[in-house]
């Protein structure tokens, strides 16, 4: 599940080490904007040792490295890829050839610090017009490719506006990366909302980018946490629903029986994974896993 | 040496506090009261309440017959702006009055400046609440005489059962008339309640009112009646109205605080007592006044009318009295400007004074009536044992404030704390100093969960049938120790002296504690 | 060793649960010395995090360590002192 991934600045203690209590579905630990040029150096290291030696709940945890027109990049990931994390989170990829850029050299420190050949995935931040334009080839560029984001103040900026309350420039691009991540089968996450006081503005646009599809969005600040999976929680109906959809296929599997039908309704794979996930996001064991 | 009932080695004979025989901590209800209240001298006013008013707060003093050695007391109501402690001290030091035991209700940052008195010989001793400066200067043995240390019931106990006698009590007030008739309620220093001062006012021999708002005869309505005023100074000011009182009081927006009110609050939640006529204390902290909010939202989702809230009141519980959510505010100190204009105003909003809030010993103590107490700690140790007064580096800093008495007193008592502060662990296997029994604390609420006392059958059952409780971890209170070590890493020991600085009395007037001087 | 050329590095920060070092030197002999929150009842753990972080980096020329604490933990300590002595002996090019 992401339906949350919290943002840590790389070079706070405080956060590294305490974000994962506030039970994101995953940690962005941030080496690129929440870091200044200057501190850099200090803050890999800071977050090689955070990585290493620190805790971080049942939390997916993931690395916003450098950009690869920066120096940084390779450094950054030399080392958190050896320390073996579940992703890099890589900012403005415009084209299909910087996610291969990437994959290859994941695939070199992998193989050089025994990490196992593949296990780092790769979500992809779509800052720029051009990069949302190349979603779908971007999405299929490497199988570590797991999710794809579009970019918040960046892409903004690029579409020569700015983002305003309502969110109106993002709403085609959120429903354009939408399409291409299904089409290529990633994770489509939304981007951050900014406005960290408002509560009743992140809960409206929650709502609206889970009912295009979205499985998640990036958080700034702790207390969006509670907010968001509140919007992602499945109503009693939806549970009720789905885990009836569960228990009919899995009777009907010991039975050996492929087609399943409940109330007179033929029910098809597609509706029985959905439903699955409808019980892991209600926090309920799914019986088929247990 | 002896040890007491919590395990701590009690010294027979404390040089300037006297023998402990029979006087060592033996359990949280232990100890019953026997015999008769002691009394104040018995005087009458000449019947014309001019004669009251005495000048200047020298000149009342001099009025007053105070005395070398003798003990004079003072309330904290108007906290870190109050200017009548340091403005009694001088005069006494301008009159040769020397070789005093002051005993406040608290003392404050502001009182630093008595530090030079007490270097002097004008303040040998004090017994009372020492925040701040002048808890540093006792931690390097800079007194004579440990500072005893009461709770807000234990310090009225104290006075009633008489282990102490007030000769003097100067009582800062903000609205006074002829008679002597008391009010804190309005005046450019209103502070609202003056709970800490009834008891003061009815047992001194001499009471001496300070105010900077007289007013004609009579006043309503009266908080402490004139009947027990001998005399009455007039200031300029009786105390800077920023230091009384704060303006609005915030709910925190820091997401650590909040996810600890938020599991305490969940823990409330599942108990028992969380039904109609619920009651609380939450007191004005970061943590405790967030779980009130979040208490608020579970209240109105589940339809509860809780019956009274307690003790230092904020804005806040005047908003869930103004909402219907509880009945009526029992009001010993008035925390800020909304909590002092609804004292003022609303007769649900009771005055109640230090005895009838938290003494053990007497007849209706409101702490007995209550369900849910949110409290802080400097540290919890696998015992449940609480220390409120030393800081991590061994120093006095805090009073004991009602720690103890609602302890005692509510049904759940719940420690909400993060497990570090920085890097010092707050849960640890032995705490330095015990102000609080962990038999009277029955849970602690962390960032990494809700731990409860395993005494507590009961709520340990209502928790794992609790279905809020389902995503927050319930971790035993050795977990906790063993998981803040890890993360901490090993302490040094304080290095502490064999002098005694301060005792800490239990509630009922037992040592529960003693503070050592700190080595250089 | 050059006595008379001292460098200055520092990393960290004033926040909480963070620390700045300050390494300087060539020094005659190795120093440390720890102020803040923690240094109380932390300060022995404290410089054998020290010590062995710069002994892991093969620091061998003595140097005076300065820590400035606000509540620092192994993890965050190890790592300042690490940044630190890398930018004094030149290690990153910044």
């Amino acid at each position: 599940m992401r339906r949350t991934m919290l943002y840590l600045p790389g070079n706070n203690p405080n956060m590294l080490l305490r974000g994962h209590l506030f039970e994101p579905d995953g940690l962005v630990i941030d080496l690129e904007d929440a870091v200044s040029a200057s501190e850099k150096d200090s803050a890999r290291i800071l977050v090689r040792e955070a990585l290493r030696r620190g805790e971080f709940g049942k939390c997916e945890v993931t690395v916003r490295i450098n950009a690869t027109d920066t120096p940084h990049w390779r450094d950054d990931i030399a080392v958190v890829v050896s320390c073996g994390i579940s992703g890099v989170r890589a900012p403005k990829v415009d084209n299909a050839q910087t996610v291969r850029d990437i994959d290859e050299e994941i695939s070199a420190v992998e193989e050089k610090s025994g990490v196992p050949q593949g296990s780092t995935k790769i979500f992809c931040l779509l800052e720029s017009a051009l990069g949302v334009w190349n979603a779908l080839d971007i999405a299929k560029a490497s199988p570590r490719v797991t999710a794809i984001l579009p970019g918040g103040e960046d892409l903004a900026a690029d579409l020569r506006t700015n983002r305003s309350k309502d969110g109106v420039e993002l709403e085609w691009i959120r429903r354009m990366i939408i399409v291409a991540a299904r089409a290529a089968g990633v994770d489509a996450l939304d981007t951050i909302f900014p406005r960290v006081n408002d509560d009743d503005g992140l809960r409206k646009e929650a709502g609206f980018v889970k009912q295009l599809g979205y499985d998640g969005k990036s958080v700034i600040h702790p207390n969006q946490i509670p907010i968001i999976h509140e919007v992602y929680a499945p109503t009693e109906k939806e549970i009720e629903t789905a885990r009836r959809i569960v228990e009919a296929a899995s009777a009907a599997a010991l039975r050996g029986l492929g087609a399943v039908s409940l109330d007179g309704r033929m029910i098809d794979a597609p509706v029985i994974k959905r439903a699955e996930y409808t019980l892991k996001r209600a926090g309920l064991d799914c019986p088929k896993e247990g | 040496m002896e040890r007491n009932a919590v395990n701590r080695e009690i010294p027979s004979r404390i040089d300037g506090y006297g023998s402990t025989d029979g006087r060592l901590f033996e359990g949280a209800f232990a100890r019953k009261p026997s015999g008769y209240r002691a009394g104040a001298k018995i005087r009458a006013a000449i019947p014309n309440g001019s004669s009251k008013l005495s000048g200047s707060v020298k000149e009342a003093v001099m009025a007053s017959g105070l005395k070398s050695g003798m003990t004079i007391s003072f309330h904290h109501h108007l906290r870190n702006g109050d200017y009548i402690v340091n403005s009694v001290i001088q005069a006494c030091s301008e009159l040769g009055i020397g070789d005093l035991t002051i005993f406040p209700t608290a003392l404050f940052d502001v009182h630093k400046a008595i530090i030079p008195h007490i270097k002097s010989g004008v303040v040998s001793r004090i017994m009372g609440s020492d925040n701040g400066a002048i808890g540093r200067l006792v931690s390097e043995g800079g007194l004579d005489s440990p500072v005893v240390l009461r709770s807000h019931g234990g310090r009225p106990r104290a006075v009633i059962s008489g282990d102490v006698h007030i000769d003097v009590a100067f009582i800062a007030a903000p609205m006074v008339d002829r008679m002597g008739n008391i009010s804190g309620r309005s005046g450019k220093s209103a502070c609202g309640s003056i709970g800490y001062a009834f008891t003061d006012a009815q047992y001194a021999d001499v009471v001496v009112a300070v105010t900077d708002n007289l007013h004609g005869y009579p006043i309503s309505p009266i908080s402490i009646p004139g009947i027990y005023v001998d005399l009455i100074a007039e200031t300029e000011s009786i105390g800077d109205p920023a230091g009384i009182v704060s303006g609005t009081t915030r709910v925190t927006r820091d997401p650590m605080r909040l996810l600890i009110a938020k599991y305490a609050s969940r823990l409330i939640e599942s108990s028992p007592y969380f039904m109609d006529g619920i009651s609380f204390q939450t007191g004005a902290g970061g943590i405790p006044l967030a779980v009130t909010a979040f208490m608020k939202e579970a209240m109105k989702r589940r339809d509860i009318r809780g019956s009274f809230g307690l003790g230092g009141i904020t804005g806040f519980f005047v908003d869930l009295m103004k909402e219907g959510l509880l009945q009526k505010l029992l009001d010993v100190q008035s925390f800020d400007l909304d909590a002092v204009s609804s004292i003022e105003s609303d007769p649900n909003h009771i005055e109640i004074s230090a005895d009838w809030y938290a003494n053990p010993w007497n007849c209706g103590a409101a702490v007995n009536m209550l369900d849910i107490v949110v409290l802080g700690a400097t540290e919890v140790d696998v015992n449940f044992n609480a220390n409120v007064n030393t800081e991590a580096d061994g120093m006095l800093l805090h009073g004991i404030g009602g720690h103890q008495d609602t302890a005692a007193g509510a049904k759940l008592s719940i420690i909400a704390q993060p497990l570090l502060r920085g890097r010092i662990p707050c849960v640890v296997d032995r705490v330095h100093t015990i102000t609080t029994p962990g038999e009277v604390i029955d849970a602690v609420v962390t960032e990494f969960g809700v731990t409860i006392n395993p005494r507590r059958k009961d709520l340990l059952n209502a928790w794992s049938d609790f279905t809020y409780a389902r995503d927050i971890p319930l971790v035993s209170i050795d977990e906790l120790a063993e998981r803040a070590g890890r993360m901490s890493g090993p302490m040094e020991p304080i290095r502490a002296a064999d002098r005694v600085v301060a005792v800490v009395e239990w509630r009922d007037g037992t040592v529960i504690d003693t503070v050592r001087q700190l080595e250089k | 060793m050059d006595l008379n050329n001292p460098k200055t590095a520092q990393a960290g920060t004033l926040e909480s649960m963070d620390c700045v070092v300050t390494i300087t030197g060539p020094e005659k002999n190795g120093v440390i010395e720890i102020t803040g929150s923690a240094s109380a009842r932390f300060e022995t753990v404290m410089k054998k995090v020290i010590n062995e972080t710069l002994d892991g980096l093969g620091a061998r020329e003595p140097v005076r360590v300065h820590v400035q604490d606000n509540g620092a933990m192994d993890i965050v300590l190890g790592a300042r002192v690490e940044a630190a002595y890398k930018r004094y002996i030149g290690e990153f090019t910044r």
